[in-house]
């Protein structure tokens, strides 16, 4: 790897102000789990890398109201197993577990994964229907973005050249819903992510929220599957149904499924139908309700 | 002698490297330092096929801390090429390279800083020819060939009258199946530490052959074999990536321009470029009558050997004799061809030609026996080849009962009273069944020294590298049985080719069965000494004598062995020397014919298909090993088990993936290798000892029958289970649906 | 305001003992175990933190040393193969390794005993598929996993 140095800002504000003086030659480091392979590889240089984990605090989890608040160091072990991820948010702990490896869940950070956007993360479908918002710092001061606006492409972010996200906000869901996360493929990174979360009320899905990852470069909220969901009765939602039928077609329409290693779009196509249907009925089934 | 029960052959030791391994001590090339030593990095070719116009390594070789750079310039006054079978590969790309990742140039640095430094000036300039990617491009020869032509080898064979018995059988099938690309992944790539001195040259290196690699390197520097080292501490895995000689000669010859030790060790990019498995294609036309008597088979077959010949010579005539499969055939013609191609060089991998041959040969039969109604096992087992029938005409007949081994794989599987069982809608599952015999390729050719010590221990050296197999836990289980002393003083010493005897090869399963007859023969050889030593002292005949845990008895009274060559040697000190030579001529009169065993691979295996996503999940398999005689059983079902996982890789994941002569996956993130979760519900190993081995103890080899009928037994199970004929591996879940899908059955 | 640094000072807790160094900060911790250290039984294969061979524990806690840099080691306990088996407490499982010819090759061994202590410290009883999910992160190409599987099995509580 070409020798870099280490600059370990003490606030986010240095960090910031590293990142803006650095012209493109900085760049964050918080697990490495992803930038120091590209690094290894030649694929990526930099001159400096910024250490975000020597922040003070920026490692936390903590309650915010209805959300919980992630900070940017904390990694996706920390996230895993904390109490408070594991009490109101069990489908992301659920997640977090089936990343990659303990490895690298030991030292890669959940917003790094963010910030990173590799298109194959499980989190960033997941975060979709969590509705989590993403803090983010520059030396302007902060700004609370969707987390569905962070990604604009492979590889791609909506961040400013001198901007860092410092924590990843993940509202518990609403009382009533029911969600389920599936994630399928044989290579080392998933083939496909799918999220389904639905509120039930009197037996009607009264809010859907669907989101689908890794067939494509970003993951994405699938709104007119949702559409279709909202307002039917979930005993009308069976295997085969018309509307579920309906529901998964219009994810496959949707999905902008691209070819590579993991299969042709045809195929990603056809696995979004089915593991489309197979989230949603397995989301219903847990009518215990909350997410987990 | 004949009510005397073995010792420690037939228990599980300690292994005698257990130590080394499970604390960390254990070392591999990788982990030696050498005094003085620079560090290696290459330069290699980002296109497969171009000619090289100019390399001006002039830049790099300013660079402070760069010793030297190797290019073909640099390659006078020596030999410029290498190989097995045919010189074909240079020590480095020489006017033109052929394949992506061919080494072009080698810095020698003083560390791997400055090196991979240097290696981005050494300026190089192409003129990019037309690829040759892949069987059908290669037979076409349209543009540029590889070589002076595609073919590297042809081989083939027959006997009975094929086109009379094709007229005459009830019906003829004829079908084709593709095997893919696939890498071994030992875990530690290959590495190498060469010295090259005014008058010797020393390596350190992880290679499964060290005295191949001695003769190679001696002949390449015009060298005599006794100026030739070559010490092969600890491989970490092998299965054929580290046969004959790979990276040695690179290393040495740039050990020479840096006039100074040198050391590469590659990456694992690097070692998907150094060597993989043959892809192939294999066609068989079979001619049965309508009572499942098969008649005739006609097989023709390709494999894809990449930009050099490597060990594609053997693993063409392998494929070839391995693709008739088990059966008694009276009719047979065989056809097979090597290709060259613009990918990595193909070499040995854990049964050459093996799996590709039986998932040609079992998947058809399969098709066979579903298209004459028959029970896929009673097909197989009612054309099965007998016991001391000659399977290929003119070697050594089939020294097993294999129909007995087969019944008890099925039995154990439980074949017949199989049902699938409850599955949730769209899953399906099924079983199949594959059964092969490969014709071992191990050479009669190996040596032993045993010394046994003034106190009672003893020192065993053998030629075999110890890559994971348990060879030395082996040999010492074998010196001691014979000497009859304690396992636990044996002590092992191994390839290095300055301190033990010669040996030809680490591989083809041999060292069990033909290094364990020279340790054998060596041991008796203290034996017999230790007795007449014995016999002097107690005034009787040698055969008078009781001999055992190291201490000799003759009507009641004993002498340590120790003691007796103490005496001899008149004092405190001495020691016997025992001597093995393994020849064809080997007085057991057992290895006269080719081959010297026949190793037989049995499968069963169930799987459960998604159909809705393509996905086999493989829930049980049932391997059969037969060792003849199981020295180490632990170690067997070891072997069997491993090389079934390995073939688990080939079957459902593992597909080296080339467009347009660019490896797309070489990595394992993109390179998927069988992890824990992989391990189906049972895994079994049926160990049968039939005690027909030439080995000691009628041992015979194992390691490689494993590997060979996982493919075809998964995807006949996948055909029981859906019906669809899947003729391509791997069989990933893409694949699997497509060909569902195309079927209806999605 | 901290200047970016292209050494770094070390001092961490190696095997049990107190120890310092001095880093780049690219260098990565298997580099620095293994040159710095001669602590040769942490093994490189894979690189990119798929194959587990070069598995170090990070407080307690399994990492890829051959990406992890080497300066995240400030202030923490690290334990390499040879640390774990010079302890006592390693014998079960390192007795286990033997009894179920769990090893063959060996270049997998050090990581997959760290992995496996690592989990039987969080999970002394884990069931067989509870350590296949655990250590579904190590490779090993020459024992097919059973052997592994019921060796850590034996070690572990429910199979003493």
């Amino acid at each position: 790897m070409r020798p870099f140095r280490l600059h370990e800002p003490t606030t986010v504000q240095e960090a910031a102000s590293a990142l803006a003086g650095s012209g493109g030659g900085a760049a964050l480091y918080a697990g490495g789990t992803e930038l120091l392979l590209a690094m290894k590889s030649g694929l990526l240089a930099y001159d400096t890398l910024i250490n975000v984990k020597s922040i003070p605090g920026l490692d936390a989890v903590s309650a915010d109201g209805d959300s919980i608040v992630i900070g940017a160091s904390a990694t996706h072990s920390a996230v895993e197993h904390d109490p408070l991820v594991r009490e109101r948010l069990p489908l992301l702990s659920e997640v977090e577990h089936g990343v990659a490896n303990l490895r690298v869940r030991n030292v890669g950070t959940l917003a790094g994964n963010l910030c990173f956007a590799e298109p194959h993360s499980d989190p960033a479908t997941l975060l979709l229907v969590y509705e989590a918002e993403l803090d983010v710092a520059g030396p302007s001061g902060s700004r609370r973005i969707a987390v569905g606006d962070l990604q604009t492409g492979s590889y791609e972010t909506s961040l400013g050249p001198d901007e860092l996200l410092t924590a990843v906000r993940v509202p518990a869901f609403p009382s009533g819903m029911r969600a389920a996360y599936s994630k399928f493929g044989y290579h080392h990174r998933p083939t496909l992510g799918i999220a389904a979360a639905l509120a039930v009320q009197d037996g009607v899905v009264a809010d859907a929220r669907l989101a689908l990852g890794c067939v494509s470069p970003v993951a994405r909220r699938l709104s007119r599957s949702e559409d279709v969901l909202r307002g039917e009765r979930i005993d009308a939602l069976t295997e085969d149904s018309a509307v579920l039928r309906e529901a998964c077609r219009l994810a496959s329409e949707d999905a902008d499924a691209v070819e590579d290693m993991h299969g042709g779009v045809d195929y990603k196509e056809h696995l979004v139908r089915v593991f489309m249907e197979r989230t949603v009925l397995r989301a219903l089934a847990r009518n215990g309700g909350g997410d987990g | 002698m004949t009510t005397r029960g073995f010792k420690t052959v037939g228990t599980a030791v300690r292994r005698v490297d257990a130590d080394d391994k499970l604390s960390g001590r254990a070392q591999f090339t990788g982990d030696l330092e050498v005094a003085g030593m620079a560090f290696c990095k290459l330069v290699t070719s980002p296109l497969p096929h171009a000619r090289i116009t100019r390399v001006d390594a002039s830049r790099a070789r300013a660079l402070p801390g760069v010793y030297a750079v190797l290019t073909a310039a640099e390659l006078v006054n020596m030999e410029t090429h290498y190989g097995s079978d045919k010189k074909d590969r240079p020590v480095i790309a020489i006017d033109k390279v052929r394949f992506q990742g061919e080494p072009v140039a080698a810095v020698a640095a003083v560390d791997l800083a400055i090196a991979e430094a240097a290696v981005e000036l050494v300026d190089v300039e192409y003129e990019e020819l037309p690829t040759v990617t892949g069987i059908d491009e290669a037979l076409d020869g349209a543009g540029e060939p590889v070589h002076d032509s595609n073919f590297c080898h042809e081989y083939g064979y027959e006997w009975g009258d094929v086109d009379a018995a094709f007229r005459e059988c009830d019906r003829v099938f004829e079908d084709t199946f593709e095997f893919p690309m696939v890498y071994h992944y030992a875990m530690e790539p290959h590495t190498c530490i060469a010295s090259y001195e005014p008058d010797r040259i020393r390596l350190w290196t992880s290679a499964q052959h060290p005295f191949l690699v001695q003769a190679e390197i001696a002949r390449l520097f015009g060298r005599q074999l006794d100026q030739v080292q070559v010490v092969v501490p600890y491989v970490g895995g092998g299965y054929g990536s580290k046969s004959y000689t790979k990276i040695e000669p690179l290393v040495t010859a740039l050990s020479r321009e840096a006039g100074r030790p040198v050391r590469l060790a590659l990456s694992v990019d690097e070692a998907m470029r150094t060597v993989r498995r043959h892809a192939a294609r294999g066609t068989i036309r079979t001619g049965v009558m309508n009572d499942g008597t098969i008649v005739a088979r006609e097989c023709t077959g390709y494999v894809d050997t990449g930009g050099y010949t490597d060990n594609g010579v053997r693993v063409t005539e392998r494929f070839g004799d391995r693709m008739p499969g088990p059966y008694s055939l009276a009719n047979v013609r065989v056809k097979t061809y090597g290709l060259f191609t613009n990918s990595t060089p193909a070499g040995s991998y854990r049964s050459i030609g093996g799996p590709q041959a039986i998932w040609v040969c079992e998947s058809q039969i399969d098709v066979i026996a579903h298209a004459l109604g028959m029970d896929p096992f009673e097909f197989r087992v009612k054309n099965l080849v007998r016991e001391g029938e000659e399977v290929r005409r003119g070697r050594r007949p089939i020294e097993g009962d294999l129909e007995y081994a087969l019944r008890r794989v099925a039995d154990e599987f439980g074949w017949d009273s199989w049902t699938p069982g409850p599955t949730p809608p769209g899953v399906k599952r099924g079983i199949g069944f594959a059964c092969g015999v490969t014709n071992s390729g191990a050479s009669p050719t190996s040596t032993s020294l045993v010394r046994f010590h003034a106190d009672g221990s003893a020192t065993v050296y053998i030629g075999s590298a110890e890559m994971g197999q348990g060879s030395r836990s082996v040999m010492a289980q074998i010196a001691a049985e014979e000497m009859r002393i304690p396992y636990e003083k044996v002590r092992v010493v191994a390839s290095d080719t300055t301190a033990v005897p010669w040996d030809r090869s680490t591989g083809s399963s041999r060292s069990t069965t033909l290094m364990g007859l020279a340790v054998h023969d060596a041991a008796v050889d203290i034996r017999t000494q230790v007795l007449d030593l014995a016999a002097e002292h107690f005034e009787a005949f040698p055969e008078e004598i009781e001999a055992e845990d190291g201490r000799a008895s003759f009507k009641g009274e004993t002498v340590a062995f120790a003691a007796l060559v103490r005496n001899m040697f008149g004092g405190s000190g001495g020691e016997l020397m025992g001597r093995g030579y393994v020849t064809p001529k080997h007085p057991s009169g057992k290895l006269r014919q080719d081959p010297v065993f026949w190793e037989v691979s049995i499968g069963a295996a169930e799987v459960e298909v998604d159909t809705a996503t393509g996905e086999v999940r493989l829930l049980r398999y049932y391997s059969i090993s037969d060792p003849g005689k199981a020295i180490n059983p632990k170690q067997v079902e070891g072997q069997d088990e491993g090389a079934a996982m390995q073939a688990i890789g080939h079957t459902l994941f593992e597909e080296m993936l080339y467009e347009d002569g660019q490896l797309l996956n070489p990595n394992l993130v993109d390179y998927r290798v069988p992890v824990f979760t992989d391990l189906p519900h049972e895994f079994e190993t049926v160990l049968i000892e039939s005690g027909n081995g030439p080995g000691p103890y009628g041992a015979k080899g194992v390691g490689e029958g494993g590997i060979v009928c996982v493919a075809p037994a998964t995807a006949n199970a996948v055909f029981n289970a859906t019906g669809v004929r899947i003729s391509t591996l791997p069989l990933t879940p893409e694949r699997v649906w497509r060909a569902l899908h195309e079927a209806g059955q999605a | 305001m901290a200047e970016a640094q292209d050494t770094l000072a070390v001092a961490f807790e190696l095997n049990g003992v107190p120890v310092e160094a001095s880093v780049e900060p690219q260098t990565p911790l298997i580099d620095l175990l293994r040159e710095r250290f001669g602590l040769t039984g942490t093994k490189r294969s894979c690189d990119v933190q798929v194959c587990g061979a070069c598995t170090v524990l990070l407080d307690g806690a399994p990492v890829s040393s051959c990406t992890v840099p080497a300066f995240e080691v400030r202030g923490r306990a690290v334990l390499t193969v040879e640390g774990f088996a010079a302890d006592e407490s390693a014998s079960p499982l390192i007795e286990a390794f033997v009894n179920n010819a769990a090893f063959q090759c060996g270049f997998c061994t050090p990581g997959m005993l760290l992995a496996a202590k690592s989990l039987l410290d969080a999970d002394p009883a884990p069931s067989e598929d509870v350590i296949k999910d655990y250590m579904r992160g190590n490779v090993c190409r020459c024992t097919g996993y059973k052997k592994i599987v019921e060796a850590v099995h034996e070690a572990s509580e429910a199979g003493r």
